[in-house]
């Protein structure tokens, strides 16, 4: 970490090279800090739901009612509302995969020894958001084959001259736009919600180790927003986990939907 | 450190220090953690899909089937409260009805032991006046007969008395058949009255 | 010595703009609430759909931020 080391100096803002926390090796296909913590929490995730999930009682359990209530605001208000009832059911592994993995990695970004938020290092929000775009192209094309999937994104009603352009914008839309924005909102959140809390840290202290006087006495507001940013972040991870596949379901959704 | 165009990206790149991904931009993905990314998420979808959420679904199926079946059953419980009411008012129905019968014969059956008894006490009566007034007639018989066989006697007797008198004078003559009367009198004092209309 | 780039300033005002409508959104959303209490499920679904759209714009403004830094 560079910024703590020359902190002794002079304060250097965090920016984005304190991401790149490679653990072994060098280069593209360096073992990073995230891909621990991406591992870690997949493993984990898996072993829970596996022991939670190998004994469902008719009445649940602590442990089973929580899993039911996240299942449920995945199945019923996401998936089944926005999808349709007709066609959520082969979808919802899908969401609460997704859901589960972002929710737990961006918490990861907060609780203590791991600090640090697996989805500031873009591959892993750009992985989950191939997943999504191979999905929703399959489900089209598979519904409507080919050239149905390409005369549906033109709306019918158009008057002929706009109907290149129309096409060649949702078809932007539909190859570029989706999967970046998806990308780069979870992504973006993260790194930058990461990079304040950096700040509010080193920031803190920085005033307090080598401001000396009146600014040793700043550090206690940046600490304490760091405090209130970090709390947050909590809603920040669970909002993102919860756009991302309310996102996913309505570009679902939309395979399903009859006229444009 | 802080790097001004994407020349710089590559000078960094090439000189080695920090490394490219440390300098380059951070909206280019790492290959290492997207494959990290893509392995994992496949793995834990694949969980998710073969266990988890069948699993997840049996269960709430089942607890639909619960729910559903408990409603039925209180559904069947209800339905058989209602027959059992039912058939409580059809019995009280139909034993306040059989009361009513039980009541209705009793009562006609009370008639008929009261005209069988009126009939057998007419029948009673009617035998004993029949009885009496066969009696009366036997004794009439009897005394008649009895009569019949005394009155000759009598009546010769008493010729003789008043051939034996002579005939001396009327008055004497009187006194005789007075006198017989008045024997004739006490010899029978109830049967009096009968024998006169039966010798008449 | 203050030191500093461009492309931040270039993101505060990008900033301006989803700024200004995500507050309308939640402005919406709130007059909508207190208007209809029992739409409040739907509309908090559209809501953050709006503000998802919204953000993402500030998103990319911090994205490119730092590319051109």
């Amino acid at each position: 970490m560079t910024t703590v080391v020359s902190a002794a100096e002079e304060f250097v803002p965090p920016s984005a090279p304190d991401f790149w926390q490679p653990l072994v090796g060098e280069g593209a296909f360096a073992l990073t800090r995230s891909m621990v913590v991406m591992v870690l929490v997949t493993i984990g995730l898996a072993v829970v739901m596996m022991m939670v999930t190998r004994r469902l009682a008719v009445v649940p359990g602590r442990g089973q009612f929580r899993l039911e209530g996240m299942y449920g605001l995945v199945r019923n208000s996401i998936g089944r509302d926005i999808i349709g009832s007709a066609h959520f059911k082969p979808y919802i592994p899908l969401l609460f995969t997704l859901f589960t993995l972002i929710l737990v990695n961006n918490l990861m970004g907060i609780i203590p020894p791991i600090q640090f938020p697996t989805m500031s290092r873009i591959g892993f929000p750009l992985a989950l958001a191939l997943g999504v775009y191979v999905v929703y192209l399959v489900a089209g094309v598979r519904r409507r084959g080919i050239v149905g999937f390409l005369k549906n994104l033109v709306p019918s009603g158009l008057p002929w001259w706009v109907v290149p352009v129309v096409f060649v914008l949702e078809l932007v839309t539909f190859l570029i736009t989706r999967p970046v924005t998806l990308t780069l909102r979870l992504f973006g959140n993260m790194f930058a919600g990461h990079i304040l809390l950096l700040l509010f840290a080193l920031g803190g202290e920085y005033f307090l180790l080598h401001g000396g006087g009146l600014l040793t006495v700043i550090s206690i507001p940046a600490f304490l927003m760091f405090f209130l940013f970090s709390a947050f972040e909590i809603l920040i991870s669970f909002l993102q986990a919860y756009v991302f596949i309310l996102l996913a379901s309505i570009y679902i959704a939309e395979v399903y939907a009859d006229d444009h | 450190m802080a790097i001004d165009n994407a020349a710089g990206v590559l000078a960094a790149a090439e000189s080695g220090e920090g490394g490219f991904w440390e300098s380059t931009y951070p909206v280019i993905p790492h290959p290492g953690e997207l494959i990290v990314g893509i392995i994992s998420f496949a793995a834990l979808y694949f969980i998710y899909k073969k266990y988890v959420v069948p699993r997840l679904e049996t269960m709430l199926a089942e607890r639909q089937k619960t729910i559903e079946g408990g409603i039925e059953r209180a559904e069947a419980m209800q339905a058989e409260a209602k027959a059992a009411l039912e058939q409580y008012r059809a019995q009280l129905a139909e034993a306040r009805n059989e009361a009513a019968q039980i009541r209705d014969q009793a009562r006609a059956e009370g008639q008929q032991i009261l005209e069988e008894m009126r009939a057998q006490a007419r029948e009673e009566s009617e035998r004993i006046v029949a009885r009496g007034a066969e009696q009366i007639a036997a004794s009439r018989q009897q005394v008649i007969n009895e009569l019949r066989g005394s009155i000759g006697a009598l009546a010769v007797d008493l010729a003789g008395r008043v051939v034996g008198e002579s005939l001396a004078d009327d008055a004497r003559r009187t006194g005789t058949v007075d006198r017989f009367l008045d024997e004739l009198d006490g010899m029978s004092g109830s049967g009096a009255v009968a024998v006169p209309e039966g010798t008449r | 010595m203050l030191e500093g780039n461009l492309a931040i300033i270039g993101y505060g005002l990008s900033a301006i703009g989803p700024g200004v409508g995500i507050g309308l959104i939640f402005a919406a959303y709130v007059s909508g609430v207190a208007r209809q209490p029992e739409v409040r499920g739907v509309l908090q679904t559209i809501a953050i759909l709006g503000f998802v759209l919204c953000e993402q714009l500030a998103i990319f403004g911090i994205a490119l931020a730092f590319v051109f830094s």
